[in-house]
């Protein structure tokens, strides 16, 4: 049973451009010519409860536009959608108490004042029992190990430190839907990982149906088991992350450093050749003859270290991304 | 009842964080208590200009036009109170920063026009216009009973009633405008006809600013009342004018959050 279904969803956004200088500016004040963006055009997926999907796209691509009408931020122009059983822009407040949106770039917390001071506010809003609520903040404050920063005004923590107290304010009514925008936007890597780690044992321990999108594709791969990839308002790949390369057939990259220096021509007998050095290769091969090539290009070169890798998932993703494009890996 | 229990207790909370936030800059919040009492020394000397010359307004003692003065001061002081939320609107909506709470699971008027307070401008024109008010109370012959204080603050909370909902219409503009701070300005300036009794002005300038916008409602009917000068029809209407305002700003609220078109991450 999906927990999030979206059929035909569409959203278009007036606009006017305008030439450059004060002339421009001036023909402006008179008359504006409006034009029609198609943000999200056609877009339909479901989400099983307790999944965590990425949905991936490159800037502009429609990804915001879609969290934000499955949060009710934003009235579609045409479609239909389901989240937890409600309309979402039907703003309901029994549906605003099931699910919650962290953005990488906005902030509900009183930048001001301490994010204790913000999770009381919420915990107000939300209407939460005094013992659930400490409960919750003891919880979430050790799992993201922010106990220590509790009382520093907002505007005085690193972004990271921020992000985290962002996840915190955003999850103590409990959802069983989070949206999650590029939360690890600008955090080192340190910071992300930390996220990345907490909301995969958030998700295994509470079964919370989480929708991400990042530009990071270590998020990606370490969370999600399904993508949806979104280019240009459509939806242009549903399906699991594993499958994305098979694009590029049953291949795998294979790199070999050796003692003595070879010839560009003797290796590409082996398959395309990435990348080139004296004494190192990068050779892209077919995976059913990895195990025959290796052993040849053992005996042939003087190879001292060789490794196996998959063709790393930013490739793939790449492709969908171009606009050009037309990929047909897209599943019902 | 209990969601009036509900959103009484999370006002109290935006305004003690309001509190608390401003008191995080000790020198912006004395300097804004500093310039405020400057713009009351300057409204005071229309006080003083009143006293000098014994003007009179429409019959009223210069002790009666300054309950007048007090009021406006008094009433400019609680406008202030809830400006911050107001001005706070079109940055908001320019931004996208609505996104945030649109998606909290209560009214949405209520927490984008009641979560941030003023302290440093409102404490000198509260103060300053009390302090005018009742020390004209007697010398302008009132009488201090309790129906006559209770007419008095009835109509000064129905004033600031009508001031939340008459002021916030032009700032609900933004959703379709984006920048609205010159219609801001002029309906701001439509404030200011409340500083001296409405007496002053043509007959035709005070049924406009009593019945089409109604401005002198405000700060003149808690005056008037106080006076014994507000005839039966006019406390009738001035009871009756907030509410349709409400009304009006509901309406054109819910076809404004309709036009939130957020902005891009």
């Amino acid at each position: 049973m999906s927990i999030i279904e979206l059929n035909h969803l569409n959203k278009t956004f007036d606009y006017y451009t305008k030439t450059p200088g004060i002339k421009g500016s001036l023909k402006n004040l008179f008359h504006r010519e409006t034009l029609k963006k198609e943000a999200v055009k056609d877009v339909s997926f479901a989400v099983e409860e307790g999944e965590i999907l990425g949905l991936l796209g490159p800037n502009g691509a429609g990804k915001t536009t879609t969290l934000k009408m499955l949060s009710g931020i934003l009235f579609p122009t045409s479609g239909h959608a389901v989240v937890n059983g409600y309309i979402p822009w039907e703003r309901k407040n029994e549906f605003k108490r099931t699910f919650s949106i962290v953005m990488g770039q906005k902030n509900q917390l009183w930048w001001d004042l301490p994010a204790s001071d913000s999770f009381y506010l919420n915990k107000c809003i939300y209407e939460i029992p005094d013992a659930d609520y400490r409960r919750c903040i003891d919880e979430l404050s050790g799992l993201l190990d922010v106990r220590d920063l509790m009382d520093v005004q907002v505007r005085r923590l690193s972004l990271g430190e921020r992000m985290k107290m962002e996840i915190m304010a955003a999850l103590i009514h409990r959802p069983r839907i989070i949206f999650l925008d590029e939360p690890t936007i600008g955090l080192d890597i340190v910071s992300q990982r930390k996220i990345r780690e907490f909301l995969k044992y958030y998700n295994e321990q509470t079964k919370t149906t989480i929708i991400l999108t990042s530009h990071y594709m270590r998020d990606v791969e370490e969370l999600c088991r399904r993508c949806v990839i979104i280019n240009q308002g459509s939806v242009v790949y549903n399906g699991e992350l594993a499958d994305i390369n098979r694009l590029f057939g049953n291949k795998k990259l294979l790199s070999i450093k050796m003692s003595r220096p070879a010839a560009r021509e003797d290796l590409e007998r082996y398959g395309r050749l990435r990348e080139y050095a004296p004494n190192a290769a990068t050779l892209e091969i077919e995976h059913d003859k990895i195990a025959d090539y290796s052993h040849k290009l053992i005996e042939q070169f003087a190879v001292v270290d060789f490794t196996v890798t998959d063709i790393p998932l930013e490739e793939g993703i790449e492709i969908f991304y171009r606009k050009e494009q037309q990929v047909s890996l897209v599943t019902p | 009842m209990k969601r009036l229990k509900y959103y009484l207790k999370l006002l109290l909370l935006f305004i003690r964080f309001s509190l608390m936030a401003q008191m995080e800059y000790r020198l912006n919040f004395v300097s804004s208590l500093l310039v405020e009492i400057g713009y009351l020394l300057v409204k005071l000397s229309y006080v003083a200009v009143i006293y000098s010359t014994g003007v009179t307004i429409g019959g009223m003692t210069p002790d009666q036009i300054v309950i007048f003065i007090g009021s406006y001061i008094l009433m400019t002081g609680l406008y202030m109170f809830f400006i911050p939320s107001f001005y706070a609107i079109s940055g908001n909506v320019r931004e996208g920063r609505l996104d945030m709470l649109i998606v909290k699971p209560l009214s949405l008027q209520f927490i984008m026009t009641l979560q941030r307070f003023d302290f440093g401008m409102p404490i000198p024109n509260v103060t300053g216009g009390l302090i005018l008010i009742c020390m004209c109370w007697s010398r302008a012959g009132l009488t201090v009973s309790f129906t006559h204080i209770a007419g008095f603050i009835l109509f000064t909370l129905t004033g600031v009633f009508l001031t939340y909902c008459m002021f916030l219409i032009p700032k609900l503009l933004s959703f379709w405008f984006v920048s609205t701070s010159g219609i801001s300005q002029m309906t701001d300036a439509l404030w200011d006809f409340n500083n001296m009794p409405m007496n002053l002005y043509s007959n035709w300038i005070q049924k406009l600013g009593t019945f089409i916008i109604p401005i002198f409602v405000i700060t003149n009917f808690p005056g008037l009342c106080a006076m014994d000068r507000l005839t039966p029809g006019y406390a009738a209407w001035g009871l009756a004018v907030p509410f349709l305002a409400f009304a009006l700003q509901r309406a054109v609220f819910k076809r404004a959050v309709r036009h939130y078109t957020s902005a891009s991450s």
